[in-house]
């Protein structure tokens, strides 16, 4: 198995005068689940849709295990787009079994797959129901099983969680972790990042289609040389003491707490006294940045403008 | 696993669109509607065709012999029924007539006939009366005059001359077959085309196309939907015609001749020349909107052009088969699926006509398929806006 089984190399494309991406890179390596990060409108969904063979880029190249990605082998990936690409009127266990057929299954082995799929993701009882039937929660995981029907080299999910509520996220989430330790590889990409920190090992951030940051995710946050100190602070408690660490950011205030961004100069000891003298503190705790942070920080650097030398 | 081969993931796409169609319940009522009106054309000419008008001749007495034989020999070929009513005397048979009871009484004979008429009967039957009361003196005269019988006969029996229609078609009846098939398939055209766009643009805004193409190629996509639409269309143009060809076949009441069957076996082959030419476009331009609602003004042109073929194929091809439009019309490859079949109707094409206007048109299908093909690639993979048709067709 090669180190990297996907990876996109200056891809760029334009829709008419639009472009959405601009030289984005990325690598996906085997068994690992990569998160494709970055606001609305960074390009995730042309990316992936280009992996895909949905649309064809104006440039750069696609290998798959280093080497020019066929037809063929994308025959072998799993697609679940952002929308619902699913046929409303359609029952799940057809749907499911349509699926498998277009991915070469015969009819009995399609049907005996779609009948595995739906128990594994709890849909068992609803295989003649129609999809638009279904709760949101349901169609999502009836959706992941179109993905997973003929048991993909790759999973590309776009927006897997996007419009769930909390359980639906969770219950994605362990599927998700299940099949990634059962060796799958996984893209999902999502414009929600820190939904998404606990669940990806490696990311790779866009924007304005251009690749802003990428690697392991506790690398990335281990490694950025800030840290955060979260604060309880008592209901309108004040902040005037911050006044005396000029360098310390304020991050977030909320009414019952802080999180401030603490330089490497500054003892994050020093900050929690002062703290604590100037009324009670309920809660504290030393963390890494975020990953919208960590974005938002890439970000501003990459729109920065190259100074000639 | 790999994925199926080219025909094979045409025909499964093809296959869920018929299956999706079929069991859908618009589908249902619109091809139930078309199977009533189909039934419709062969019942309703017969049921019309069933009511022949009768008449009764009241007489004083039993009827004149040769009257009466006269007046049923041009009953059977004049498609109505005559019955007699012998009444006691002149008084009664008038009686009969008022009562509604008859419709003529004939009273005396000879130059002193009168024949008493009921209000409001046309003048056919009091005609047919008159000529046959006149051929009964004439015959009297001729046995007088020392004639006879086999020769009185002879007079009599001079054939009428022959009748022949002249109008502007060789036949109305086959022209009216060709009437009938133009409409077949303006609607097979409109209804199947509009189903195809329709199809595309669900597939393009739910994203299921997306999921497709992954797997698929766009000529796969695109072929499989408009061979399963169009076989969901063909299947409600049978609905439609084929209850009328039986019945038109059959004699059901219609006056037809047998040239109607081979016009209507090329009708069909119209169909499909002009599905073909007609189901890629409306695929295509489907796939450049963004919403199924935006169908309809998306597809709008073409639309035009099948309703003006049409109106040129009723118009001026059905009342001057061989004027330069109609010509112009039947050769001209976008309506000549509309035009040619009502002109060849006509009786008066010359068959090269023919031959040439299916070339024609077999050319600009594959020409058509082959430039829809690219703007289909292109149009359904652009979403969040309608792409324009320049667009599609410049990168």
């Amino acid at each position: 198995m090669p180190r990297v089984v996907l990876r996109a190399i200056g891809l760029s494309h334009r829709f008419g005068e639009r472009r959405a991406l601009a030289g984005v890179d990325l690598v996906v390596r085997p068994g690992v689940l990569t998160g494709l990060l970055g606001p609305n409108g960074a390009g995730k969904t042309t990316l992936m849709r280009a992996l895909l063979g949905v649309i064809e880029p104006d440039d750069g190249q696609i290998l798959w295990q280093e080497r020019p990605v066929t037809f063929a082998d994308r025959q072998r990936w799993g697609y679940m787009p952002q929308d619902r690409g699913l046929y409303p009127t359609m029952p799940a266990g057809a749907q499911l079994t349509y699926m498998a057929r277009l991915h070469g299954l015969g009819r009995v082995d399609a049907a005996a797959r779609a009948r595995e799929l739906l128990d594994e993701l709890g849909l068992a009882d609803r295989w003649g129901e129609r999809t638009e039937k279904l709760s949101g929660g349901m169609q999502q995981r009836l959706q992941l099983g179109a993905a997973l029907v003929h048991s993909p080299d790759v999973v590309v999910l776009d927006e897997p969680f996007a419009g769930l509520d909390p359980v639906a996220v969770e219950d994605l989430s362990v599927s998700l972790r299940d099949r990634v330790r059962a060796g799958r590889t996984v893209v999902l990409s999502s414009h929600q990042l820190d939904l998404v920190q606990d669940l990806c090992e490696e990311i790779v951030m866009i924007d304005h289609g251009r690749t802003v940051l990428a690697g392991a995710v506790a690398q990335l946050r281990a490694s950025s040389g800030r840290r955060q100190l979260r604060l309880g602070l008592g209901p309108g408690a004040p902040r005037d003491w911050l006044d005396r660490f000029p360098a310390v950011h304020l991050v977030a205030d909320q009414v019952d707490a802080v999180r401030l961004d603490i330089p490497a100069e500054v003892d994050p000891l020093a900050v929690l006294d002062a703290a604590r003298a100037a009324g009670p503190v309920t809660d504290f705790g030393l963390d890494l940045p975020t990953l919208s942070q960590l974005f938002l920080t890439a970000a501003e650097r990459a729109a920065q403008p190259e100074v000639a030398p | 696993m790999s994925g199926p081969g080219w025909w094979t993931g045409t025909r499964l796409v093809s296959g869920r669109a018929i299956v999706s169609g079929w069991s859908s319940r618009s589908w249902k009522v619109v091809t139930g509607l078309m199977l009533m009106a189909g039934l419709a054309s062969i019942i309703v000419p017969r049921m019309l065709s069933d009511q022949t008008p009768s008449y009764t001749l009241a007489t004083v007495g039993q009827p004149p012999a040769a009257v009466q034989a006269q007046l049923e020999q041009v009953a059977r070929v004049g498609q109505f029924e005559v019955s007699f009513l012998p009444a006691a005397d002149e008084q009664a048979a008038i009686e009969a007539v008022r009562d509604g009871k008859a419709t003529i009484a004939l009273v005396g004979s000879g130059a002193g006939a009168v024949l008493h008429v009921a209000s409001g009967t046309g003048a056919t039957f009091p005609t047919l009366v008159a000529q046959a009361v006149l051929a009964d003196s004439t015959a009297e005269a001729l046995r007088e005059s020392g004639l006879s019988p086999e020769q009185i006969a002879t007079i009599q029996s001079t054939p009428l001359p022959a009748q022949v229609p002249v109008g502007r078609v060789a036949d109305e009846g086959r022209a009216g077959v060709g009437f009938a098939s133009g409409l077949v398939l303006y609607l097979a055209l409109i209804l199947t085309g509009t189903s195809i766009g329709t199809a595309v643009a669900t597939e393009k805004s739910t994203r299921i196309s997306e999921v497709l193409l992954a797997v698929l190629r766009p000529t796969q996509l695109l072929v499989g939907t408009v061979l399963g639409v169009g076989v969901l269309g063909l299947i409600q143009v049978a609905a439609l015609a084929v209850p009328a060809a039986v019945g038109v076949l059959s004699g059901g009441g219609l006056d037809v001749p047998a040239e109607s069957t081979g016009d209507i076996a090329l009708a069909v082959v119209w169909f499909v020349l002009g599905m073909v030419l007609y189901a890629f476009v409306f695929a295509a331009l489907a796939s450049l909107v963004e919403k199924v609602t935006e169908v309809g003004s998306v597809t709008t042109p073409v639309n035009i052009v099948i309703v003006g073929s049409y109106l040129l194929a009723v118009t001026v091809t059905g009342t001057s088969p061989n004027s330069w439009a109609a010509v112009a019309g039947s050769l001209f490859p976008l309506s000549a699926p509309l035009v040619m079949p009502v002109r060849w109707a006509s009786g008066l094409v010359p068959t090269w006509q023919l031959g040439l206007s299916m070339l024609l048109t077999a050319g600009a299908a594959v020409l058509l398929a082959l430039l829809a093909s690219r703007i289909y690639a292109r149009g359904i993979t652009r979403t969040g806006r309608r792409v324009r048709l320049r667009e599609a067709l410049s990168d």
